[in-house]
């Protein structure tokens, strides 16, 4: 089917960091300089190739894009497969960039730089690996590699309570991820009984039977328990309360690098998995089981907030505002409506930025204080101005200010959210979004005391009286990340575009009856700008995807959910001009509407 | 609309002030000498807001030349956020409403800004101040001219981040830090509000309208486009929710009772701030927005009267209030609100206009109140304690002229601005029949209040300025000779051993001593100080304000010119018993209501005049001495103490003793520690294999196998049954 084999720029992007890895393994332990240089070369290698996987990537079809596909264990069906689509292009960018930037930040560590910055290195490969994979088994050993360097990294590198963090988070993950490798294994059978030949692990292979309705046919009850098989591993991952004390603990012992990497990118994993897993390979289970995730985010909204509100420490505040932050990308989500999908992704992407650039930020501070007790500073605004202009314009990022990019996601979550829940779907009611958005006020509540008790006041701390401004160099790593908050506010197009067909197809995967469900092997089926699901005419996987021509309609967008509606009320919109209103003044008919702009 | 383009002058050149305020401000004050350099940065920031002032006054021209149902116009810049359901672009309206509004933003901003320039001449961060306020008018002027509820909603916040700035500005003390918080997440209690009513709007259409119209369903040219009205009509139930959810949001930002709170405290901003922001430009949006949902409002009269009923309550609670304070901008923050509440009445009883006609006056005279007593402050040497004034005619002539004026016009004088707005507010809680539910008038009822607060109104305004510049007695002059606070700097602190700053992280003590910034001037009132008059950069805007004060209503109501100006308005609908004008029937028909209202501004006045010619009574000084009730007053009735110690100590300490230590740290976590050590102890008996966490992997991995080997049997079994 689709033969086009052989490593590529994926493979490419995925490896470059192992690569640097291996290199300098090889460097001789005290030439501290040129490893950090080495290290920084191959990261920025990595972005470079990342921007080129964005550049040739076509934002105008669902299907994946530049699959390399190489034989691994042909006998198990195990295949070395990777792809790109709309869900994944941001997240490999976004892992790429924030691991240049830690990896300048993580100049700043004199400890076993080798060592340090081999796990670096191995842990991108690791990230990128997941985001990529087509293959489940594949998809897992990269999942479960992450865990390995990341250990490392909190383990040695870390703060005074580093091994209980770092055997904590390990523990944690792996027994979530565990659930996980049995519900691939169990899919691999189920395949082999639906199509009656041999199994696979390929997850094109597997969803194209699930789409079609073959694939759960004969083991429908199993699909719950399979479901949250999956679930369980991207719950803990993200984390969702009550999976959540991991992440506290990580947070405030790991490496500042490791903390930014760790809110930055591993969380997104969990998101990433209920995207390209959980909706698409268990739609019938999706739709019962969705209240139970929804009820846990919206708690953890608000668990997280509150928690964060009473923290001494900065990075432990930061922490669990993730809890709470993580809980909007759930509920979009799950929400199953355009606007909520794509602004869980897009939320995804900010809260990567802006809570990483949060945790860079209490880096630089705790590089010079070794502190991060709030007890510990206050009216550092006078002291550093730049610091403090950088890190408001991050806070208020983070609480979701309008016209920085926080806002975007978290109101086309929300909204999201509201209609599936006016609409009464799934089980969920308006008592969702009227709870879920107290979470904004809670956001407010924690960031502004927390920006209160590091920088307002007067600066009595005569260690603090010492410090000057942040250096040039930091001012730009954070400067760069100011700037994509900016973006991101101000042209949030830039990065819903290319998610957009592959998550309007994600949806009809969920929301479509067998049979006109769209499937990743099917390449005569796309979305169109509509957002309907359309036969097209004849093209080729890996070939130019979009631009299509288009056959026949498939299946309508049906962005909006139906509402319950009384039955006066179809009658009263046939009569457009009621006579209570004063149909003189209604000098904007339908018509105008389009001229008027 | 030839001109309609300039509309982006008007929007982004307050924006481009703001860049070049952060950008070069601190350059261009260094490059003169201190005070030209602050003056050309001054003037510069006032000509940002000057020129859309003109921009806008040759817009609504143009605006006015056209038929009065065709007077309104949508420019589209880009699309901000464009995804296949939902539709949101970058698009502002140009219509009488929005016109209105940036007239009074950029007239007053320019106004405030030029006051600024001479009351912020001492302050050491003096761009700092005008980048914040820039930022203000730009966010301001994209809250009402916004054509979509999210460019609302961007305004709406961003207005709301300026004022937490500039509540903020002097940082250094906590309290004005806490006072800056209070008021952003006190706001964000309403926009929570706001935002569900938004999406429930666009919720309704989307599912029920018709024609989709390239999914813009938050414009309001959709929303308010008959089709949807007619979805509206047809969800009666569901337009009364969305009018409330607005209006928690309103109540927000125009400081509501409950949500009033954050009002008060806000006056730890510098004075300009009191008078741009917290008086005359953000604290109305409420109204504005009130306004522009006027179709959708007057749809329901639940909503309605709760919007008529919460603004009388807050009118009278906010009037008592004032009684009971001494510093003077306490004094006008609490009449602000009160005079809030007034303009939520209008809206409520279906007088969309006259609320606005109330924004209006009341801009020009609470402007020109917080502006004159940032005059007095000035003057008095930065003393904010009414205790202290009097007699202050003699020093401040100019000042006292232009607060007269404004003291008149709040007070409801007839012929002066403020009596016309009052009087159209009055007339249409009587006479129009909104806001009546289950044939209860509210509106009439709130009515009743706002009389009744009239009196109150210019009783405590009489008593501020008898306090402040009549009475006869230089109060200032009792002040006890205190002994000179000296400001022990323990500059001498032991010095740390940090170890080798190897990163250059710190100053050394050479630059250190360098950076020691010269003490700070602390200003003091005592016995032998002598006020001085303003300099013209800020009595120039007294006058003019005073001059608006005087005339402005007259002008505004003269042929009911803002009534006609302001509807229809693009906009369909109102009804023709929501016309106002005087009450048909009932006891206060006729003129009799505007009787009514003269005899309470004049009894409040002598009232006022009476008990506080001679200068504060002896017993009001201290607050044993004081009446219980102007104590109660004081306190707000408890209420605010009361939502403070709840949210803070309360909802902290359950926050912090139940949620944090107990439930995530003892159970949850204890769970799974639990879990673990449970591991290894059971581990102890593997004593073979070596340390403690690979033991407690060990067992763990056992258990998880264990489990996984039942959870994979019941999978099994689902699917079809173990073979």
């Amino acid at each position: 089917m689709i033969e086009s084999t052989g490593f590529g720029l994926l493979s490419l992007t995925i490896f470059a960091p192992f690569i640097g890895a291996l290199i300098l393994m090889f460097m001789p332990e005290k030439d501290v300089k040129n490893i950090r240089y080495a290290a920084l070369a191959f990261s920025v290698v990595s972005f470079v190739l990342s921007l080129l996987v964005l550049s040739r990537f076509q934002a105008g079809t669902y299907h994946f894009q530049m699959i390399e596909l190489v034989k691994w264990i042909p006998s198990l069906g195990l295949n070395y497969k990777v792809g790109v689509d709309g869900v994944s292009i941001w997240l490999i960018v976004l892992t790429t960039f924030l691991m240049v930037i830690s990896t300048i930040f993580s100049f700043y560590v004199d400890k076993r730089v080798k060592q340090y910055m081999i796990f670096m290195l191995m842990l991108e490969t690791a990230m990128l690996g997941v985001f990529l994979s087509l293959d489940m088994i594949l998809f897992y050993t990269f999942f479960e590699a992450s865990l390995v360097p990341m250990y490392f990294l909190i383990n040695i590198w870390g703060g005074a309570r580093r091994q209980y963090a770092a055997a904590k988070f390990f523990i944690y993950t792996f027994a979530g991820s565990i659930f996980m490798l049995i519900g691939i294994i169990t899919m691999h059978q189920i395949y082999a009984r639906a199509t009656g030949g041999a199994g696979t692990f390929d997850f094109i292979a597997i969803q194209s039977q699930v789409a079609s309705g073959q694939f759960w046919a004969k083991a429908m009850q199993a699909q719950p328990l399979i479901f949250w098989s999956f679930a369980i591993a991207f719950m803990v991952k993200c984390p969702m309360f009550p999976f959540h004390t991991w992440l506290p603990d990580a947070h405030v012992e790991a490496p500042t690098a490791g903390s930014v990497i760790l809110a930055g990118v591993l969380l997104k994993m969990g998101t990433y998995g209920f995207l390209r897993f959980c909706l698409p390979l268990f739609p019938d289970a999706v739709k019962t089981q969705l209240i139970w995730i929804m009820g846990l985010a919206v708690f953890g909204i608000i668990y997280g907030a509150i928690v964060a509100a009473v923290q001494p420490d900065v990075k432990k505040l930061v922490a669990y505002s993730s809890v709470a932050h993580m809980g909007f990308v759930i509920i979009g989500i799950f929400s199953l409506t355009h606007e909520g999908m794509m602004g869980g992704a897009m939320q995804q992407l900010n809260h990567g930025i802006s809570t990483g650039a949060l945790f860079l930020m209490i880096g630089l501070l705790y590089e010079r204080r070794h502190t991060r007790m709030f007890k510990d500073f206050g009216g550092l605004k006078a002291q550093m101005p730049i610091y403090s202009m950088l890190f408001l314009i991050v806070m208020l990022s983070s609480v979701g200010l309008p016209s920085l990019n926080g806002f975007v996601g978290e109101f086309l979550a929300m909204f999201g959210l509201y209609q599936a829940s006016a609409a009464g779907m799934f089980g969920l009611n308006i008592g969702f979004p009227v709870v879920a958005g107290f979470g904004v006020v809670l956001a407010a509540v924690y960031l502004l005391v927390m920006f209160q008790k590091v920088f307002y006041g007067k600066n009595e701390n005569p260690d603090n009286q010492r410090l000057k401004d942040i250096k040039p160099w930091e001012i730009a790593i954070c400067g760069v990340l100011v700037l994509f908050i900016f973006w991101g506010g101000f042209f949030p197009n830039t990065f819903l575009k290319p998610m957009e067909r592959s998550l309007g197809a994600v949806r009809q995967m969920v929301l479509n009856d067998e049979g006109s469900r769209p499937s990743y092997a099917d390449i005569t089926m796309d979305v169109n700008a509509d957002g309907a699901l359309v036969k097209v005419a004849p093209r080729e996987f890996n070939g130019k995807l979009q631009d299509f021509q288009e056959v026949s309609i498939i299946s309508p967008a049906n962005f909006y959910f139906p509402a319950k509606k009384p039955a006066s009320v179809q009658a009263k919109l046939e009569n457009p001009h009621p006579s209570s209103l004063r149909s003189q003044t209604l000098s904007l008919g339908e018509r105008e509407i389009g001229a008027a702009r | 609309m030839g001109n309609a383009s300039l509309i982006w002058g008007v929007l982004f050149l307050p924006l481009i002030g703001f860049l070049v305020q952060a950008c070069f401000g601190g350059s261009i004050v260094k490059s003169g000498n201190d005070s030209a350099g602050k003056r050309v940065s001054g003037i510069l920031a006032v000509l940002f807001i000057a020129v859309p002032f003109i921009l806008g006054l040759i817009i609504t021209k143009d605006l006015a030349s056209l038929p009065a149902d065709a007077r309104f116009h949508v420019v589209t810049l880009f699309d901000w956020i464009k995804i296949q359901s939902l539709t949101i672009p970058f698009e502002v309206r140009i219509d009488t409403l929005s016109m209105t509004m940036v007239l009074i933003v950029t007239g007053l901003g320019s106004l405030i800004h030029l006051f600024a320039t001479g009351y912020m001449a001492e302050e050491k961060e003096y761009t700092r101040f005008f980048t914040y306020l820039n930022l203000f008018i730009a966010f301001m002027l994209m809250l009402v001219l916004g054509n979509n509820l999210a460019l609302l909603f961007i305004g709406w916040e961003g207005v709301g981040l300026c004022s937490y700035l500039l509540i903020g500005f002097w940082y250094k003390d906590l309290n004005n830090a806490r006072a800056a918080n209070k008021a952003f997440i006190v706001n964000r209690i309403g926009d929570w509000g706001l935002t569900l009513g938004m999406f429930a709007i666009a919720t309704l259409l989307m599912t029920q309208l018709q024609v989709v119209p390239d999914g813009r369903f938050l414009s309001y040219d959709v929303i308010f486009s008959p089709a949807s009205l007619a979805v509206f009509q047809a969800n009666p139930g569901a337009t009364t929710a969305i009018a409330l959810l607005l209006f928690v949001g309103a109540m927000g930002k125009s400081a509501q009772f409950p949500l009033y709170i954050w009002l008060p405290d806000a006056m730890a901003g510098p004075t300009p701030v009191s008078a741009l922001i917290h008086a005359a430009t953000m604290v109305t949006s409420g109204i504005v927005l009130l306004n522009r949902f006027a179709s959708i409002f007057a749809m329901s009269p639940i909503a309605s009267a709760v919007v008529a009923c919460i603004g009388g309550f807050t009118a009278l609670f906010a009037a008592l209030i004032a009684f009971g304070q001494r510093d003077i901008k306490k004094v006008l923050a609490y009449s602000t609100v009160s005079q809030l509440g007034y303009m939520f009445l209008a809206c409520g009883s279906g007088a969309y206009w006259a609320g606005m006609f109330h924004v209006t006056t009341h801009a020009f005279f609470k402007a020109l109140l917080f502006l004159g007593s940032g005059a007095v402050i000035h003057a008095m040497n930065h003393e904010q304690d009414m205790r202290w004034y009097g007699n202050l005619r003699k020093y401040i002539p100019i000042t006292t002229v232009c607060m007269i004026v404004a003291w008149l016009a709040i007070s409801g004088v007839p012929g002066l601005s403020g009596f016309f707005s009052k009087e159209a507010i009055l007339g249409a809680a009587f006479g129009n029949e909104l806001a009546v539910v289950n044939g209860f008038h509210y509106g009439a009822l709130a009515g009743w209040v706002a009389l009744a607060v009239a009196g109150l109104t210019a009783a405590y305004m009489t008593r501020m300025t008898m306090l402040t510049f009549f009475g006869g007695k230089e109060q200032w002059r009792d002040i006890p000779v205190e002994a000179e606070h000296h400001h022990e700097h323990a500059h001498e602190h032991a010095h740390e051993d940090h170890g080798p700053d190897t990163h250059e992280f710190f100053y050394t003590d050479a630059e250190l001593a360098e950076r020691a910034a010269p003490e700070e001037h602390h200003h003091h009132l005592d016995a032998d100080y002598t006020p001085h008059e303003v300099s013209p950069s800020m009595w120039v805007p007294l006058a003019i304000l005073a001059v608006l004060s005087a005339v402005g209503g007259f002008v505004l109501h003269n042929g009911h010119l803002l009534q006609h100006w302001l509807f229809p308005n693009g906009v369909p609908l109102l009804d023709a018993k929501l016309v106002p004008g005087e009450p048909e029937h009932g006891i206060m028909a006729g003129h009799n209501l505007m009787y009514a209202s003269i005899a309470m501004a004049v009894g409040g006045m002598l009232l006022g005049y009476i008990v506080y010619r001679k200068g504060m009574p002896q017993r009001e000084k201290n607050t044993e001495t004081m009446l219980p009730a102007q104590v109660a007053a004081g306190n707000q009735f408890g209420y605010d103490n009361m939502m403070v110690d709840a949210a803070v100590d309360g909802g902290g300490s359950i926050a912090d003793k139940f949620f944090f230590k107990f439930f995530d740290a003892k159970l949850i976590d204890g769970i799974v520690n639990g879990v673990g050590v449970f591991a290894r102890g059971a581990g102890g008996l593997l004593k073979n294999i070596q340390t403690g966490y690979v033991r407690s992997y060990a067992l763990m991995m056992l258990i998880g196998v264990v489990v996984i080997v039942a959870y994979v049997t019941s999978v099994l079994v689902h699917v079809g049954g173990v073979k």
